[in-house]
């Protein structure tokens, strides 16, 4: 296992970076996000504090780095190109603080990643208690950052939740015989998984940074036009990124092939 | 607005969103967090949403995703 910590600060009060954290995609940093759902909202009526699931569509590539780990057909190009993260947060008005937690589900077997970050508002010395939502030019917020990475090469979970929906292919027999052959016998299973995990971990420096620049460019339209300002920012990054169609249609165009596309022209 | 994954719901997740963030921003962050005025949008964008999470087998895959979250943090995060 691997970690990644960091610990950073926005210049914004809470209300304001956690209403940005709902609100962050698209921005011109998200150009691989395609998609957000709400599974499930809810307000516990004990403690106040907003839960939320969410889906994410992200594209991405497996990196060179572990595809040339990979057996053959495993993460090439059977591969859709596309992942699913799994995202929950809670937020605590009251107290001034979220929680929020990210996990791919899929090939969760050859790396499990979870970002996990606590969103904290920030106390100044010398205030009054009165901190008031969406006022507060002068507040900030703490965030502390903590990705955890976990491979289980080798340990025959290989494609975690992708072995049920994709694997109806030659490939799934790889799966477990594949580790154990060839190239593989040269590598320690140990030394694979700490390849695998390091690799996760280099391209998380730079996800988190870029990250942090789509919240603020976020932040910054909040600040200068509220929501409003904010969904016609939006509106620009999605036309740019994805043309006037929106991102659905190249969704569908890659997607399993049930929903082929439907053209209204 | 974030699209959907499944394109005929975007126009109900919109509606969605929209009323939500105003929830979001004008209540729940000032401190009214009982009301629920986004309800019955959301149970509209859910139903919509529901179909398709079930036909490209996304939601048995959000099932196995909890399923095997709990396991792993029950053998991962205990305590040594």
């Amino acid at each position: 296992m691997k970690f990644f910590e960091n610990i950073s600060t926005y210049e914004y009060s809470f209300p304001a970076v956690s209403l940005a954290y709902f609100l962050r995609y698209p921005n011109p940093y998200s150009r691989h996000v395609l998609t957000t759902d709400v599974i499930e909202r809810y307000v516990d009526p004990q403690t106040g504090r907003l839960h939320t699931t969410r889906l994410h569509l992200k594209k991405s590539k497996v990196p060179a780095g572990i595809l040339k780990l990979l057996p053959k057909g495993i993460g090439g190009s059977d591969s859709s190109g596309q992942s699913y993260i799994l995202e929950t947060t809670v937020v605590d008005a009251r107290e001034g603080w979220m929680e929020t937690e990210s996990r791919n589900m899929e090939w969760t077997g050859i790396l499990s990643v979870v970002e996990k970050q606590r969103y904290q508002r920030e106390v100044l010395e010398g205030e009054g208690t009165t901190t008031t939502a969406a006022q507060g030019a002068d507040e900030r917020t703490n965030v502390k950052t903590t990705v955890t990475f976990r491979s289980r090469f080798g340990q025959g979970k290989l494609l975690g939740g992708r072995s049920r929906s994709e694997t109806a292919t030659p490939s799934s027999k790889a799966e477990d015989e594949a580790p154990k052959r060839g190239f593989f016998a040269s590598l320690s299973t140990a030394g694979v998984q700490r390849t695998i995990e390091l690799i996760g971990l280099n391209r998380t420096r730079d996800a988190i940074l870029s990250s942090k620049k789509g919240m603020n460019i976020v932040l910054e339209r909040l600040r200068h036009g509220g929501i409003v300002g904010v969904l016609e920012g939006m509106r620009q990054d999605r036309e740019a990124a994805f043309g006037p169609d929106g991102p659905w249609k190249r969704v569908w165009l890659h997607g399993s092939g049930s929903h082929a596309e439907e053209d209204d022209g | 607005m974030a699209a959907s994954i499944a394109p005929e719901c975007n126009e109900i997740k919109e509606k969605y969103d929209t009323c939500f963030l105003k929830w979001y921003s004008e209540k729940y962050l000032r401190g009214n967090t009982s009301s629920n005025e986004c309800e019955e949008l959301f149970k509209k964008y859910r139903t919509c949403l529901n179909k398709v999470l079930k036909d490209k087998g996304i939601e048995s895959m959000l099932e196995d995703a909890r399923k095997s979250n709990k396991e792993n943090d029950a053998e991962y995060l205990k305590p040594t």
